[in-house]
């Protein structure tokens, strides 16, 4: 009797708000990730002639001189790219968290900002400075006589992107950095390790999972990103291959969605083979007692030193936005060093014309960050602290987005919702603005989602379990111990996905229906087509980089104090 | 919130307006344009018919023309949009063959039928010329100067080996008026010497840019020297004051630019006050301004019009060289952008191998001259201006089927699929420049 | 440091109860972690779960607690059945191994948290969060964070936290575990006295015999998921049920033999060595091993005989270890080796190794443990 009474009762334990909230979850990946994705690729698998499913379209991706050649320039680059954004990391990361170093906070966040790099102007400018003809180039060619080809061909594409998005390895480097005991270096220094060797054989490793998850993600970023190769007119490889197929008119041709499910796929692994390395590497390092890496105090020649390095990297991945900078305040630059002369009369076009992109990117990058974070806790608390059947696979789909292009879900997102009429006002659904959100939303729900499952894996489960034995409910636990304890993580989440959906254009350019609704990367866009729109599109950039940019530098401020507050680490 | 509540009220509006159309004319609500044109000349067009028309709120979309027929075609089963604005008469040409436009008739008066030898309206008036535009060279002077380059003057001169690695031009099958400049000189020249002549201009193509405005971009901050353009982009540039100059060579067509009427647009009535604003001697007077700088296709408006304004009913020479035929070039449109990416495009490193070292034998056999060096130099020309098919074969379609088949039945055959065609035409491309290559360099090495 | 918990209002209004736990099973997959397990623990009863890590003694603990659940049985507190209540609604204070005070709230909201989520008014839980910390004499440090606290502070939070809210039952999981040898002696005198002033029914989980004989009023000694036998610390030692117990509390010598029949009664005999008489109850053949504690075991020096109820075993000595009052002689006796006790007085001097000796054992207090 008793056993039977029991087993009724441990099945009405199973609560029913984790399963509603996982079945919440579940319906909105699938409405606004799932469904759109497979509207786009479906195609690739579509006989053209008779509509019947096939294999076809893939023997001929692979017969394809021009795309196997683009399959290998996208892989070329990405992995240099992952080369060059480590070199630009490993010191920042390094030199921040390792040792006593005045401005590391500042550093840090400087070293977050290439991530803001606002479409086509960010471009414009690299070439300004670095082009053939750029100030670098002009100045050497000058006084040597010589030039270096920084942004000819693949070349350009890996600067510009390694700079783009060294940030991901930085962050995920340096937060692997900052959670090492202090034992683990002490007990190497005290076996008779130190120096570099200490840092190769110990300290790296150790960080090693932070360095793997940063490094895929760039290695996946650069191999599904389109803005940047179309923009320096490299058009071998994959991305652009897509959206060349994808966007012309008139063209009924599988091909672009073939090479869209070939860029999903190779994410997909890169994720998984990064998935595979990390295995039984998740160092829980901080042990009772143990503070973070121990900051040691640099000899004054090295600390010159460092500061030298410190600076030169920050120099070369903000000259970008150096660029920039002076490109929204120069009256004309033209095959010259720097700008004929500077003027003010950009940002005062600017506040007359684009109050709007303004306010409505602010709106969509925080509603959409916001959506990232709430789902992002949700999924990483559903994930690690229940045992609802099939959980995995709320994460699992939601870092799928991650391997998804811009485009392809934006050309989702019409098909899905076009033929979908608002109510009352009977408007396309897609032309509705929220959707725009969701599309922001659901591409840098990835991010979110790991800052959010790191931050839950450092919250002890005892903490919760005390909660509760305290009286707490479940959802009072959450809200007055789990989601306190992991705000630092909630926060860097909420900032990444801002920063970045700030400044999204490709799934942006698809769905934005009207002028009144349209976010900044699309008044750049606007601003960008026109000779005359070339500063006052800097001094939007320029805006845009700004407020992103305080945001970001005041989250990290509030983390900061947040921890200070608590004691160094927990 | 008030978001909402303004969108339900400008929904209302429509509405309002559509059921009332059919007793006052007075338009109102919300019109939305869908257009390819830069801020500069959109902002000043809604402001001078915003002024006009107040109770008209003017919504711009801007997308490039491809996108902006991709998003029109994407949209047409629950269609918001009421104009289509963009210049290249081919994507109207799209959208006309899609069903997606509707008749207007515009009611200005005074509009000639031609404008250098291309008809302004569409004959079936789905869509209506507003601006002329013709296709030239633009160039950043001190570019130029550095790097000791003459001003060219006809599609010819950028062939020459003293440009080489200086030239940019837009993707035709990524812009829809390179396309034009493309077609133009391929009906200009006949299909096999026009190629010819692009390919030969190609090998001296320093990049080739996926959007149209990316030429202009890059001759204006100096990336490259010459870009080949449609004339506002350089005339714009020059207004806002970059040092840039820009030429129409002769073999040019004076094509307008469009505005069209989206079927089932939702404010009809506003849409068309919209097209006869434009048309009208106000909105004709917005193109003069010097940061948009397009030709009136009114000849009055010229009146107004400063001192050396080209004026392409006046001056003759402009753009009546080629008797440009829409029929011939809608019928081969996919296939020349298409021949355009797998032979110039994609095979540009090969192309440029193939031109340098023929620039290179041929200043050495104009020293030393050598019949064999020459016979072999020739060879290794037409290897590179060698055309995987004919005029014929590119106008049939059967092959232009393999672009653009749209199932109607399931017996409907297509004999190849797009990317088996491409894989063949680059392989060929691919072949003959390495071929040409090597046979300029064996010139070469009899010119020593 | 040397605080010693006043009692406060604190005790009022608390009554002690039971808890009862009635064929509770429990696995993890295929793993059974807890075996049908019983125990009857009685009101105001410091309690203990004794045994090795491993041994299911937390996972019993956190089942009362209502973080695990269990496949059968129940689990009855003062008469009312729990098993189907969540954890919050369970009103029984745990005290976590690592504390797990809440690193972003002051200690002052730790304590609160529980009689905020109870809804008491505003004024009662300032009284009684003041009442709890001047418990632990750490009402001064009210507003500092947890990381600005000592570990044995750490731990008086913890215990404040859990009180305040006048659970039924205490629960503390290796509460003493993180601290220093000589925190740890301390707070466990306090834990006792602080039990009795509440009258708070305890379950003690611990690793350590020691902790458990010296504060705790019963033993369940666990292994392997089961129950192996439960008692006052006393009991537990002089009459352990089984070898495992015998081994766990205190110091056992085992030995190895066969019971047979002698004149008189039955006896347990070694490897072709003395037979050493056994009480009534052991049956000749019976299956198992005699156990007694190395305090039994006599070293005899002088060569005379052994006395009455004392059996004579020879041996010599392997090893020894010096522990100040005694010192602990390893001898082999008949391939077998046991442990000796030998008081210590300054001067005296210490056998060598190999040293042959003579031992006599307390026959009366070996125990026959049957397999």
């Amino acid at each position: 009797m008793t056993s039977l009474a029991l087993t009724r009762e441990s099945i009405a334990r199973v609560r029913p708000g984790p399963a509603v909230a996982a079945v919440l979850i579940a319906l909105f990946l699938l409405l606004f990730l799932v469904v759109p994705v497979v509207q786009v690729i479906f195609v690739a698998f579509q006989d053209k002639t008779t509509g019947s499913f096939t294999l076809i379209n893939f023997a001929d991706f692979f017969r394809n001189d021009l795309f196997m050649r683009s399959f290998w320039n996208s892989f070329y680059v990405s992995a240099m790219s992952v080369v060059v954004a480590s070199a630009l990391a490993l010191p920042l990361a390094y030199l921040t968290t390792r040792f006593e170093f005045r401005g590391a906070v500042l550093i840090q966040s400087l070293g977050i900002i290439p991530l803001i790099m606002p479409p086509f102007i960010g471009a414009v400018a690299m070439q300004l400075l670095f082009g053939r003809n750029g100030t670098v180039n002009l100045l050497l060619r000058d006084h040597f006589g010589i030039s270096i080809p920084f942004m000819e061909g693949l070349n350009g594409v890996i600067f510009v992107q390694s700079i783009h998005y060294f940030p991901f390895i930085l962050i995920n480097l340096s937060a692997s950095l900052k959670n090492i005991d202090r034992a683990m270096e002490e007990s190497a220094q005290n076996l008779g390790c130190h120096g570099f060797r200490l840092f190769r054989r110990i300290v790296f490793p150790l960080a090693m999972p932070g360095y793997v998850a940063g490094a895929s993600l760039v290695f996946i970023k650069v191999f599904d990103d389109l803005g940047t190769p179309l923009l320096l007119n490299v058009n071998d490889m994959l991305a652009p291959q897509a959206y060349l197929r994808i966007s012309s008119i008139g063209i009924a041709d599988p091909m672009g969605y073939v090479i869209s499910v070939v860029l999903i796929v190779c994410s997909l692994l890169a994720l998984w083979v990064s998935a595979l390395a990390m295995k039984g590497k998740d160092y829980a390092t901080v042990q009772r007692g143990g503070g973070g890496l121990a900051r040691r105090r640099m000899k004054p020649l090295e600390l010159v030193a460092a500061y030298a390095v410190v600076l030169l990297i920050l120099v070369l991945v903000l000259a970008p936005h150096i660029g920039l900078t002076l490109l929204s305040f120069a009256t004309i630059w033209s095959f010259s060093p720097f700008p004929d002369a500077f003027t003010m009369k950009h940002y005062g076009t600017v506040f007359l014309e684009s109050g709007q992109y303004i306010t409505n990117t602010l709106l969509y990058a925080s509603l959409a960050a916001l959506l990232d974070v709430v789902i992002g806790t949700a999924i990483a608390y559903l994930v690690l602290r229940t045992k609802l059947p099939g959980r995995q696979w709320l994460d699992y789909v939601a870092m799928a987005a991650l391997a998804v292009p811009g485009v392809v879900l934006g050309i989702g997102y019409l098909r899905s919702f076009y033929d979908v009429p608002m109510p009352f006002t009977g408007q396309p659904l897609s032309g509705f603005w929220l959707i725009l959100v969701f599309a922001l939303a659901i591409r840098r729900l990835p991010y979110a989602l790991r800052a959010c499952t790191a931050a839950l894996q450092q919250v002890s489960n005892s903490l919760e379990e005390a909660a509760e034995n305290l009286g707490a409910t479940k959802l009072r636990t959450i809200s007055r111990v789990v989601v306190p304890l992991m705000s630092g993580g909630i926060l860097a989440g909420f900032v990444t996905s801002f920063a970045t959906a700030a400044v999204e254009l490709s799934a942006t350019i698809m769905l934005v229906h009207s002028q009144s609704d349209a976010p900044l990367a699309y008044g750049l866009y606007v601003y960008m087509q026109s000779a005359a729109g070339r500063g006052p599109g800097a001094a939007l950039g320029v805006f845009a980089v700004v407020i992103v940019g305080l945001g970001t530098y005041l989250s990290h401020v509030i983390i900061e104090r947040g921890r200070r507050e608590r004691g160094q680490d927990h | 919130m008030s978001r909402t509540l303004h969108g339900v009220a400008a929904a209302l509006a429509v509405m309002l307006a559509s059921s009332t159309a059919a007793f006052a004319q007075d338009p109102s609500g919300k019109l939305v344009v869908v257009t390819s044109f830069p801020k500069d000349l959109t902002s000043a067009f809604q402001q001078a018919f915003q002024k006009a028309y107040p109770k008209v709120t003017l919504e711009v979309l801007n997308r490039n023309t491809n996108a902006g027929v991709k998003y029109l075609q994407e949209t047409a089963s629950n269609n918001g949009t009421d104009l289509f604005w963009a210049s290249a008469p081919d994507a109207f040409e799209v959208l006309k063959g899609a069903n997606l436009l509707q008749a207007y008739k515009p009611k200005v008066e005074g509009i000639p039928d031609k404008v250098g030898a291309y008809p302004i309206n569409d004959p079936e008036g789905m869509y209506a010329g507003f601006a002329a535009s013709g296709y030239g060279i633009m160039w950043n002077s001190r570019y130029m100067k550095a790097n000791d380059l003459p001003a060219p003057k006809e599609w010819s001169d950028l062939a020459k080996p003293v440009y080489y690695d200086h030239v940019a031009i837009s993707a035709p099958s990524r812009s829809g008026t390179t396309h034009l400049t493309i077609e133009t000189i391929l009906q200009g020249e006949g299909w096999e010497k026009g190629w010819r002549t692009n390919k030969e201009i190609a090998g001296n193509y320093r990049t080739i840019t996926e959007r149209s405005f990316g030429v202009p971009d890059g001759v204006n901050s100096g990336s490259f020297g010459v870009g080949i353009v449609i004339d506002f982009f350089a005339l714009s540039s020059q207004a806002s004051g970059f040092p840039v100059e820009f030429v129409y060579p002769t073999v040019t067509t004076i094509v307008p630019a469009n505005i069209g009427i989206v079927k089932n647009a939702p404010n009809k009535v506003a849409a068309e006050t919209f097209v006869d604003f434009i048309l009208s001697p106000e909105g004709q007077e917005v193109l003069l301004q010097p940061a948009i700088r397009r030709l009136p296709v009114n000849p009055a408006t010229y009146a107004k019009a400063p001192a050396d304004y080209p004026n392409p009913f006046k001056d003759t020479s402009l753009g009546s060289q080629v008797n440009f035929d829409v029929e011939v070039s809608q019928a081969r449109y996919n296939v020349v952008d298409a021949l355009f990416d797998q032979l110039i495009t994609f095979q540009l490193d090969g192309l440029k191998a193939a031109t340098r070292a023929i620039h290179q034998a041929d200043a050495a056999l104009a020293k030393k001259p050598n019949d064999k060096g020459k016979a072999l130099l020739a060879e290794a020309r037409d290897l590179v201006a060698a055309m995987p098919v004919t005029a014929q074969e590119a106008a049939d379609p059967q092959l232009a089927g393999a672009f653009t088949v749209e199932r109607k039945s399931a017996t409907d055959a297509v004999p190849e699929r797009q990317a088996q065609v491409e894989q063949k035409w680059a392989a060929f491309a691919k072949d003959n420049y390495a071929a040409a290559r090597k046979k300029a360099e064996e010139a070469l090495a009899l010119a020593r | 440091m040397n605080h010693q918990f006043s009692p406060t209002s604190l005790a009022a209004g608390m009554q002690s109860v039971g808890v009862r736990i009635d064929g509770v099973d429990l696995s993890y997959g295929s793993h059974r972690v807890l075996k049908d397990i019983h125990l009857d623990i009685k009101p105001g009863e410091f309690f203990a779960f004794l045994g090795p890590s491993g041994c299911g003694k937390t996972t019993l603990l956190r089942l009362i607690a209502g973080f695990n659940t269990a496949q059968r049985g129940a689990v009855t507190i003062g008469g009312r059945d729990i098993s189907g209540l969540p954890a919050h609604k369970r009103d029984v204070g745990m005290v976590f191994q690592s504390y797990a005070l809440w690193p972003h709230m002051t200690v002052r909201r730790n304590v609160a948290f529980g009689l905020e989520e109870r809804r008491v008014p505003r004024a009662e839980i300032e009284r009684r969060v003041d009442a709890a910390l001047d418990l632990v004499g750490l009402k001064h440090l009210a507003d500092r964070r947890p990381s600005q606290l000592s570990g044995g502070q750490q731990q008086r939070v913890a215990l404040a936290r859990t009180i305040v809210i006048k659970p039924k039952v205490l629960l503390l999981d290796e509460p003493l575990s993180n601290l220093d040898a000589k925190l740890r002696v301390q707070m466990r005198q306090e834990l006792l006295s602080l039990q009795r002033k509440l009258g708070l029914t305890t379950i003690f989980v611990t690793h350590d015999q020691e902790e458990a004989n010296t504060i705790c009023d019963r033993i369940a000694v666990m292994e392997d998921g089961i129950v192996q036998q439960v008692g006052t610390p006393q009991e537990l030692y002089d009459h352990p049920a089984n070898l495992f117990v015998a081994g766990f509390l205190g110091t056992a010598n085992v030995l190895e033999g066969q019971v047979r029949a002698v004149d008189g009664g039955t006896a347990f005999v070694m490897g072709g060595g003395v037979p050493i008489p056994l009480p009534h109850g052991v049956e000749p053949g019976a299956e198992g091993k005699l156990m007694f504690r190395p305090q039994n075991l006599f070293i005899r020096q002088d060569g005379g005989p052994p006395r009455a109820g004392h059996v004579r075993l020879m041996g010599v000595v392997r090893h020894r270890e010096f522990l100040g009052a005694s010192i602990r002689y390893a001898v082999d006796i008949g391939g077998q080796q046991v442990q000796v006790d030998a008081p210590h007085q300054a001067g005296d001097a210490l056998l060598p190794t190999d040293t042959p000796i003579t031992l006599d054992l307390a026959a009366d207090k070996a125990r026959f443990l049957r397999r």
